[in-house]
């Protein structure tokens, strides 16, 4: 079959060209490797942190805002600067290089005093509620003495505190840059620390727990989850952009011509294009597990499920680039075209972080990406074992496959070039 | 003689351009046929509806015996082609790109011989984007020929080549004619037509203007033998005799004398009022 014949030869012209191979394989690679440490390490995030302590006497911080300072190291979240008291924040920040996030936490003055004075005022407080409460619910048990001297008491205590209830909350303060994500993460850290410490010095114990579990049955590493979507985006990348590129280039240097006045039929032309992409796909999809197996510990494993889900992807994106080289005449115009479609399905799909983090909107336009049930039901397959799980995605790309080859013979010109 | 091609009445329109004017012509089995003419006078758009890659807006096209369009499969089988700005696939070597269409064709036999003969067994497994200009034109005639075609098209196989190379692809299309194919070429070259062709089709602006043996056209459309002396012409003589003669009396009375022979230069000259640049622009 001369579809075979095409394959062999695109497949053997593809080897043959370094930057070929390096954008089809070692460049995802590379990304794979980059992405893969950044997002799926095994060590959790660390933000950045400057601590400026004011409470500061005879050279040396008190003993609160010290243990505030490693409540907030004993979270594992910070990578925790000490900042001398006499730096201004603001020169500081301007005579720094680079574009790095600052977060600054400062630690006012007389933090232990002011803190200490008010857990006491706090303390009489929840005192004194707890008298009102027990004589506005129970007083009418009580004999009449009873309750004379519980509201002596109350009194008592209420007077004391009009006199002496003038001392402030310490306030610390964070500066950071509020447009930034990571902000509203250090700011729930530092809140919990706060509220932790306020618990403590009022000697409260907790009213309500909290654990977490984890959700699986074993224990998922972050490049397990990233993993199907990084073949997933790349193979689709390979297809769109690769294929159309790689069509029109040899429409204008006329082999396209040169072949189409043969006996060799368009059909022919096309299938043989989307097996050396399918091809491609594989060796990409192997390359990457073994990557992923032997750097990050991923336990993907491609059964007959996921080869028949990558032989469907392949087909697919590879189509979808054909048809588009069916009518895009011009290299420049193919990989623009290619290009402006094939990054936003990528990124949309929620292949690169997971679609919770995005607005609402735009999860629901990412369930429109063939890209995102490709990596979800490769996922379900590779990852978690469940190819039950896979059915949407597999018939979303079966019928994109079998619209697009279809649009491709239809689009594709093989005469009058 | 068996026809090979019959066309009658050929008209090709891009759009609102008459790209090819109603033209009609026979090729015969055997024979070298040259299209001649300048850029964009509609050699391609004739040949690549001969060769089955260009859909005829009007007229009857028939390749060995068979219609276009109608029998495109059953006639690309049968030929051979080498279009014009040929390339084939830069990092394969030249065994594979030769091989590749054999496959196509479902060729069994070996393809060496077919390499042997275009003088490319030596190169065989040099890349093919590593040849030099002549060396990719005589790949091309062997990828046209490998399926052992009775018509070859070769459009404009010798533009852009040097002098030494484009006499090298001459020697192989005349081996070629030799070993019984029919030839269809095209040209700007009026020098390559006239040495090659047993019979040239003069087109220009999508209509041929003269057709017929090589040597009844500069006979009829040549304007004569011409006699110089030193830049001055002296005569233009109908014959190779009288055009002598003047000459040889030239000489007695010690005066400088050639005689330049009718071309298919002249032809076109005469013909079109206007020459043909190197590029194949006209002047």
């Amino acid at each position: 079959m001369n579809a075979i014949v095409i394959f062999k030869t695109l497949t053997k012209n593809w080897l043959r060209s370094p930057t070929g191979v390096f954008f089809s394989i070692l460049f995802p690679l590379m990304l794979l490797l980059i992405f893969g440490t950044v997002f799926g390490g095994e060590e959790s995030t660390k933000y950045s942190l400057y601590v400026q302590n004011h409470d500061v006497h005879g050279g040396n911080a008190t003993n609160l805002s010290r243990a505030f300072i490693e409540a907030l190291e004993s979270t594992n979240s910070f990578e925790i600067s000490e900042l001398d008291k006499d730096v201004n924040v603001s020169d500081f920040i301007k005579h720094q290089s680079g574009i790095a996030s600052y977060r600054f936490l400062i630690i006012p003055d007389g933090f232990e005093e002011h803190a200490l004075n008010r857990s006491i005022t706090v303390r009489n407080g929840i005192i004194l509620d707890t008298l009102i409460y027990i004589i506005d619910n129970y007083g009418a048990y009580m004999n009449q003495s009873e309750l004379e001297n519980i509201t002596m008491g109350k009194d008592a205590l209420s007077a004391w505190m009009n006199q002496t209830n003038t001392t402030k909350s310490p306030e610390i303060l964070l500066i950071a840059d509020e447009n930034a994500q990571s902000t509203q993460i250090v700011k729930g850290i530092v809140y919990s620390v706060v509220n932790a410490f306020n618990s403590k010095l009022i000697g409260a114990s907790d009213t309500i727990t909290f654990k977490s579990e984890n959700l699986q049955q074993r224990q998922w590493k972050a490049a397990d989850y990233y993993l199907p979507g990084y073949i997933a985006s790349f193979i689709m990348t390979n297809g769109i952009v690769g294929i159309t590129t790689t069509i029109t280039e040899f429409r204008r240097n006329g082999i396209v011509k040169r072949l189409s006045a043969t006996p060799l039929k368009k059909r022919d032309w096309i299938l043989g294009c989307i097996l050396q992409q399918t091809f491609l796909g594989f060796t990409l999809t192997v390359i990457m597990v073994g990557v992923g197996w032997v750097i990050f510990g991923v336990r993907a494993i491609p059964d007959i499920y996921a080869i028949c889900l990558i032989i469907t992807g392949c087909v697919t994106f590879s189509s979808i680039g054909m048809t588009i080289s069916g009518f895009v005449k011009d290299v420049e115009a193919a990989a623009g075209i290619g290009n402006a479609i094939a990054y936003p399905l990528m990124f949309l799909s929620g292949a690169f972080w997971p679609l919770d983090l995005m607005p609402a909107y735009l999860q629901s336009v990412a369930k429109f990406s063939p890209v995102y049930h490709f990596h979800d039901a490769l996922r379900e397959i590779m990852i978690y074992q469940h190819p039950e799980n896979a059915i949407t995605g597999f018939a979303v790309l079966a019928l994109l496959a079998v619209v697009f080859t279809c649009a491709a013979i239809k689009l594709t010109k093989w005469k009058d070039l | 003689m068996k026809k090979v091609i019959e066309v009658e009445h050929l008209v090709k329109f891009y759009g609102n351009l008459r790209a090819v004017n109603d033209i009609s012509f026979d090729v015969y089995a055997g024979e070298i046929f040259t299209l001649v003419g300048p850029n964009g006078a509609g050699k391609t758009t004739t040949t690549e509806i001969l060769e089955c890659i260009k859909t005829p807006t009007s007229g009857i096209v028939k390749v060995l015996g068979m219609t276009v369009p109608g029998d495109e499969e059953k006639i690309k089988r049968r030929i051979g082609v080498i279009p014009q700005e040929f390339n084939a696939f830069e990092r394969l070597t030249v065994r594979e790109n030769v091989k590749l269409i054999a496959d196509i064709y479902g060729v069994k036999e070996d393809i060496r011989r077919y390499l042997e003969m275009l003088g490319l067994w030596e190169s065989r497994d040099k890349k093919f984007r590593t040849l030099s200009g002549g060396m990719k034109r005589r790949v091309g005639i062997c990828m046209a020929v490998v399926s052992n075609p009775e018509i070859l098209f070769l459009d404009e196989p010798t533009t852009g080549l040097d002098p030494e190379a484009r006499r090298e692809t001459w020697d192989v299309i005349r081996k070629l004619k030799k070993s019984g194919k029919t030839i269809f070429l095209t040209t700007h070259y009026m020098e390559e037509a006239e040495k090659l062709s047993d019979r040239v089709a003069m087109i220009m602006n999508g209509r041929i203007v003269a057709i017929g043996k090589v040597k009844e056209l500069i006979e009829k459309h040549g304007g004569g033998f011409k006699v110089l002396s030193g830049e001055k012409v002296i005569g233009m003589f109908a014959t190779r005799r009288e055009a002598a003669r003047c000459a040889l009396q030239l000489y007695e009375q010690d005066k400088e004398a050639e005689m330049i022979e009718p071309s298919m230069d002249d032809v076109f000259l005469n013909l079109v009022h206007k020459k043909i640049n190197e590029r194949g622009e006209l002047l």
